[in-house]
């Protein structure tokens, strides 16, 4: 199963197995991961899912959609070139492993 | 605090704001399944009145809460679900807490079944069409001046009236919640009194659990009249499209029926909880001086002060759930197919969640989600607009034209509602 890591803000790492297709929004919610919210399900309509990928998984991603795009400018935290909307983002073949930070605030 | 990125409309960014559209009032006609109270092995909460969750709902919330905060309860043939969590849990597993809940009044009031009691994956097709509308950029850039003339308009009419006599709801929020939405919608030719009366009959339908025949004549005459305006704004929208809701509705490629189901349930929904909104904010800012002279000094408070007030009295209070099959919540074993309130009011008052001052009003208060525009995938799509119009336009504007704004305690204020609940009038003076 494909597996996804969370680094909260003070260092602490969690490690999911999930199922292929999942997105990394999702596994968080249902696995209570704590500095994710996703309000919107997922629809890319509120932002509280913002996430910082490690760049060495960055080339594995889909692109940024204009959706994604324009939540992610009203991320609460910072937007780096990193971040993304969790709930945009698959685990499946393609994408069987992934580390992200979370940022220190979401609302 | 982290810094906030440069290309967002918003600054402050201390919303999550609001529901789609209503949650129906009371919710099903003809209930779902059966649930005995005898042999019960849930909590029971016959206790419950009714008529004094209308006067003021908290109180038994907090009943609810302390003592059994999953429980049935036979006035409402429903399990009642009060806590954050409770709730919150509800709100993610849509496979489980179906909202396509059995007799729904909702789907009889406006004669079709809108996406808000669909599960997905049909509850996105209605609704991803209009999310790019109601995304945080074309709100500001497209709406906004918009909504600064609307509230520029009716806050005239409030200083011709004068401190006297000015009421508030009935000279401010509801005429321009009701504007707002004929905009944005892209209604044409329609009065503000008319998507007003067209909304609270809606509403009635909704909440139209014993069926009272008068109710249902209203509604639909108001459906009526709503189907065939749309009947022309449809066609015309393929033909001259643009920035309102109803353009990309009609050019979706959704069926005219699912169209019409959805333009309906916005005009139910889009209307009256930002009306309340508000009126919320400025009855907490009178009643709470020194935060209204942080926000009257700090506008970037607004914010703050909109999340606030709708996390505090929030304007829709429960909406319904259907289990699909039996399952455990908070320890308490539900049938399947039972009917569940979810009582986000409640939720957001929930001392297990927001800590020992939950009930108070406190803009400076750590941030922590709420529930008061829903979560998962019926979230408000209307959030960005509600707290954009309402929040960073309607009410401020207010301060800055009426100096000194607050309740005038002279005349007599009224609350009414728990599943719906907001001011039905708030008197106001200035200096
Ligand atoms: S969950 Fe709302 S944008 Fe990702």
């Amino acid at each position: 199963m494909p597996s996804v890591t969370y680094t909260q803000p003070n260092g602490t790492q969690q490690t999911l197995q999930v199922e292929s297709g999942t997105t990394l929004m999702r596994a968080a919610v249902n696995n209570g991961v704590d500095g994710i919210i996703g309000e919107c399900g997922g629809q890319a309509m509120c932002a509280t899912c913002h996430v910082y990928v490690r760049p060495e998984y960055a080339q594995a991603l889909p692109d940024i959609s204009d959706d994604e795009d324009e939540m992610l400018d009203c991320a609460t935290a910072e937007r780096t070139d990193s971040s993304r909307l969790a709930c945009q983002i698959q685990l499946n073949a393609e994408l069987s492993e992934i580390v992200v930070d979370i940022p220190v605030g979401q609302l | 605090m982290t810094t906030q990125a440069g290309g967002c409309p918003f600054h402050g960014n201390a919303a999550i704001i609001q529901t789609t559209a209503a949650p129906v009032r009371g919710s099903g006609g003809e209930e779902p399944a059966t649930v005995s109270p005898d042999a019960a092995d849930y909590p029971v909460a016959d206790w419950v009145d009714v008529a004094a969750l209308a006067t003021d709902p908290y109180p038994t919330y907090a009943r609810l809460r302390a003592e059994s905060p999953v429980a049935w309860v036979p006035q409402l043939n429903k399990f009642l679900v009060t806590t954050y969590a409770g709730c919150h849990t509800v709100e993610q597993d849509q496979e489980l807490f179906s909202a396509n809940v059995s007799g729904a009044t909702m789907t009889r009031a406006i004669g079709a079944q809108p996406m808000l009691r669909k599960d997905d994956p049909e509850h996105s097709v209605d609704r991803a069409p209009v999310n790019p509308v109601l995304r945080p950029k074309s709100i500001k850039e497209v709406w906004g001046p918009v909504f600064e003339r609307n509230a520029e308009a009716y806050l005239q009419k409030v200083a011709e009236l004068g401190p006297e006599e000015a009421d508030l709801n009935r000279d401010y929020a509801a005429p321009v919640a009701s504007q707002n939405l004929i905009d944005l919608l892209g209604l044409k030719d329609v009065s503000v009194e008319q998507v007003r009366r067209w909304s609270h009959d809606f509403i009635a339908g909704m909440g139209n659990v014993l069926d009272d025949q008068s109710i249902w004549d209203r509604c639909d005459a108001a459906t009526a009249e709503a189907d065939r305006l749309l009947e022309e704004l449809i066609p015309y929208y393929r033909q001259n499209p643009d920035a309102s809701m109803v353009s990309a509705f009609a050019n979706s490629g959704l069926p005219t029926a699912n169209v019409a189901a959805n333009v309906k349930l916005t005009i139910s929904g889009g209307m009256n909880e930002p009306q309340h909104v508000v009126t919320n904010m400025v009855w907490a800012l009178s009643n709470h001086g020194d935060q209204r002279e942080q926000v009257l000094a700090d506008p970037a408070l607004w914010a703050s002060v909109f999340d606030e007030a709708v996390r505090w009295q929030s304007p829709i209070g429960m909406y319904p759930r259907e289990t699909t099959r039996e399952t455990v919540l908070g320890g308490v074993r539900i049938p399947a197919g039972a009917g569940v309130g979810v009582v986000v009011a409640s939720a957001n008052r929930d001392a297990g969640h927001f800590g020992a001052s939950a009930a108070e009003f406190d803009i400076n208060r750590t941030k922590r989600p709420h529930l008061a525009f829903g979560s998962g995938v019926h979230l408000c799509a209307g959030h960005w607009a509600a707290k954009t119009s309402i929040g960073q336009i309607a009410v401020p504007m207010a301060y800055e034209r009426f100096p000194g704004l607050r309740v005038d305690k002279r005349r007599s204020e009224s609350w009414d509602g728990w599943v719906f609940r907001g001011l039905t009038s708030l008197p106001v003076t200035w200096n």
